[in-house]
């Protein structure tokens, strides 16, 4: 009787699994076939106008993988601006599982399950360190695979000189202290060019928000008024940088500036101001235009916010890989997208509502 | 009539043993399917992305089974595991800035992070073998003391400066073949780039299956195994045998503890940083692997094969699925319902796991 039992269960549970990702089978199939049609329409035209040069027309449609570093509004914005430049383009373009934390134990293990699929060109990544994403892709990159590192970059970032970690093509990115340093700039305007700073910080081992600290920190050296009394590290972690930024208002309650790096760091710097009652006495400058921190801005909890341009990052990397890949075009070691400033000034600005981060 | 009943039970022992080797049978119906569903899955590339991700799970899977088959468990071996991998990214970094030669430092960097690693377990054994703390409470005090030291030593970020000779061997082979032309062992050929290179049983995969060979073999065959399994059956009645419980506890958790440590080194060997929470994310799926194969958390039960055959299912899943670009929660979800089958399995049909032991 029980054995009976067992095997109805056994029976019930591989035909449900069987039949589920059949399922999800027949959608990639689907899409596959959807893609397939689109990519023969697009060599029908190609083919067309190519008759006309007489010229052999075998358009290769290369494939791009892009691997995120976490899963949040400023990759999904940059995945947007891909994915609009392949299909303008014909790239086909397959996006990883998004990270659910920072770190390489959480985004090496799918790299390289994605890159094993096999047939990709092309890899658009934003390496979570510095140094432990150098020997996952530089094994990828000796399978005959092209890196392009966005947002975030291999040892110091410099791949026009050779090294250990000068393989992939280029560096879509913003320049990260220049934008630390006119944060600081700005911030020092509001503040009346004197006063106590903070800088509120994520991760010592990515490249990106280092340099925004470094150039944070030079920016406030121009001012003799101003001094920077401390820098910690949260780890992307909201409730520790709250706490964090808590402990520092305490340790110096004159500090009227706080600089939170990114997201997680300035929604929990500006959660610290606000449970001290110090709204709009201490200055919140941040980066990553968030509809999050958007709407703080508006509310008066967050004074600046730096806006990259993340689409306009995904969309260097298509086109930048696609010349490569095609004419074997020389790459830029670096190509940088420019900034903007959201202050409560021009948050409601029409022409500033692009620079808005999309879910 | 009386041939009747043999047939019976010729069909009830062939359901038994069927039964009794669900999970294995998963796990090929599991690699099976994602062979069919996700392409790459079952290429060359894709065994060994699953073997590339298997050394921590396996480790704290092999740590875990010691520990429950004596009715135990080590909640700690994540954090000793992040400890580890913290300790000897520093000793590592400092032996190179004190001028020593990266291999040279890297070797003694190691050996002297496995001295440091059991420490943790000893202290555990201690706990629980000699001052009757429930293994629970003691290991998940060292679970904290470990993450604090770990967090304290790096100040709260990660270890880095490490030198790039590690990521070479942590994210190297065995065996490299270039077709018609050389083999090598451990390092990688120099070739033209694109050019057809086969890599064949990552390094950070043979260490862990090594330890696997030895400890399947200790624990089966020895009488340190029969030892184990005595202690876990029976705690009165292994005192009466003469067995020495309470050092062979303290042994059992000194082991888990350097199981722990040495997936702490391979992390520092394969993403050449130290991090004082390398290991949260792979106690539960250790616990939940050495459940899948069949072992009882009251003792008595298990056995290392098993356990690996549980690690397995949870890797084919994780990887099956993130080649689909399905998000990880998908795993989660899976997981749990097949721990939740496992733990059925064994409380319904008792005669499954009596047969077998």
């Amino acid at each position: 009787m029980k054995k009976s039992l067992l095997w109805i269960v056994v029976l019930l549970l591989s035909i449900a699994m069987v039949t589920a990702f059949s399922l999800f089978g027949c959608k990639v199939a689907e899409e596959e076939v959807v893609a397939e049609e689109e990519v023969v329409a697009e060599e029908e035209a190609v083919a067309e106008e190519e008759a006309v040069a007489e010229e052999e027309a075998v358009e290769e449609v290369f494939t791009m993988l892009f691997v995120p570093g976490i899963a949040d509004p400023f990759y999904y914005t940059m995945e947007k601006g891909m994915q609009a430049k392949a299909d303008e383009l014909g790239v086909n373009l397959i996006v990883a599982e998004y990270p659910k934390s920072w770190g390489p134990e959480a985004q090496v293990p799918i790299l390289e399950a994605a890159a094993a699929a096999g047939g990709i060109d092309l890899i658009i990544t934003a390496p979570t360190s510095t140094d432990a994403l150098i020997a996952p892709l530089k094994n990828l990159y000796d399978k005959g695979i092209a890196i392009i590192t966005v947002d975030c970059f291999l040892g110091d970032g410099d791949y026009s000189v050779e090294s250990n970690y000068s393989f992939p093509l280029s560096y879509i990115g913003t320049d990260n202290k220049l934008g630390g340093l006119e944060v600081a700039r700005n911030l020092a305007e509001l503040m009346g060019e004197k006063g106590k700073v903070f800088l509120m910080n994520t991760n010592p081992d990515t490249s990106s928000v280092v340099a925004r600290g470094e150039g944070f920190t030079e920016g406030i050296a121009e001012f003799p008024d101003m001094t920077l009394v401390g820098e910690d590290w949260c780890l992307d972690d909201q409730q520790k940088a709250q706490q964090i930024v808590t402990a520092a208002l305490q340790k110096d309650p004159d500090i009227t500036g706080v600089f939170g790096v990114n997201v997680f760091s300035a929604q929990g710097a500006y959660q610290a101001v606000v449970n001290a009652g110090l709204t709009g006495a201490v200055k919140i400058a941040t980066w990553d235009a968030t509809q999050d921190l958007i709407n703080a801005l508006k509310d008066g909890t967050v004074d600046m916010i730096l806006a990259q341009k993340p689409g306009e990052m995904g969309s260097l990397c298509v086109e930048w890989g696609l010349k490569y890949l095609r004419d074997g075009t020389e790459v830029p070691k670096k190509v940088i997208p420019g900034f903007e400033f959201f202050t409560k000034e021009n948050v409601d600005d029409p022409d500033m509502q692009q620079f808005i981060y999309t879910k | 009539m009386s041939n009747m009943v043999t047939q019976r039970n010729g069909i009830h022992r062939f359901f038994l043993q069927l039964g009794s080797k669900w999970a294995i049978i998963f796990l090929i119906l599991g690699a099976i399917l994602f062979s069919i569903i996700s392409p790459g899955f079952l290429s060359f590339n894709g065994i060994q992305v699953i073997l590339i991700n298997s050394p921590f799970i396996l480790l704290l899977a092999l740590a875990e089974t010691f520990v429950i088959i004596t009715g135990g468990i080590d909640l700690s071996v994540g954090f000793v595991m992040g400890f580890a991998s913290v300790v000897s990214a520093k000793l590592i970094a400092l032996l190179v800035v004190m001028g020593m030669n990266d291999l040279f430092s890297i070797i003694t960097g190691i050996v002297i992070t496995l001295f440091i690693g059991i420490i943790p377990g000893f202290v555990n054994g201690i706990l629980v073998a000699r001052l009757k703390v429930p293994p629970f409470i003691a290991t998940f005090s060292m679970l904290g003391i470990t993450h604090g030291v770990s967090e304290l030593l790096i100040k709260g970020v990660v270890a880095k400066n490490l030198p790039v000779l590690a990521g070479k061997i942590g994210n190297g082979s065995l065996i490299y073949i270039v077709p018609g032309k050389t083999v090598s062992f451990f390092i990688k050929p120099l070739i033209q780039r694109g050019g057809n290179l086969i890599e064949i049983l990552p390094t950070v995969f043979v260490i862990p299956f090594i330890f696997i060979l030895i400890f399947a073999f200790i624990l089966k065959r020895t009488k340190f195994g029969q030892h184990t399994y005595a202690i876990g059956g029976n705690v009165d009645a292994a005192i009466r045998a003469g067995i020495n419980v309470k050092n062979h506890l303290i042994k059992i958790y000194m082991l888990s503890s350097l199981f722990a440590t040495i997936a702490g080194i391979l992390y520092v060997l394969r993403y050449i940083t130290g991090k004082a929470d390398a290991g949260t994310g792979f106690l539960l799926d250790g616990i939940v692997a050495v459940v899948i194969g069949g072992a009882s958390l009251y003792g008595g039960i298990g056995s290392v094969w098993k356990t690996i055959i549980g690690c397995f299912i949870i890797l084919v899943l994780e990887n099956g699925l993130r080649m689909l670009g399905f998000p990880t929660f998908y795993k989660y979800i899976l997981v749990g319902i097949v721990l939740i089958f496992a733990v059925l399995v064994d409380k319904l049909f008792p005669e499954l796991i009596h047969k077998e032991n």
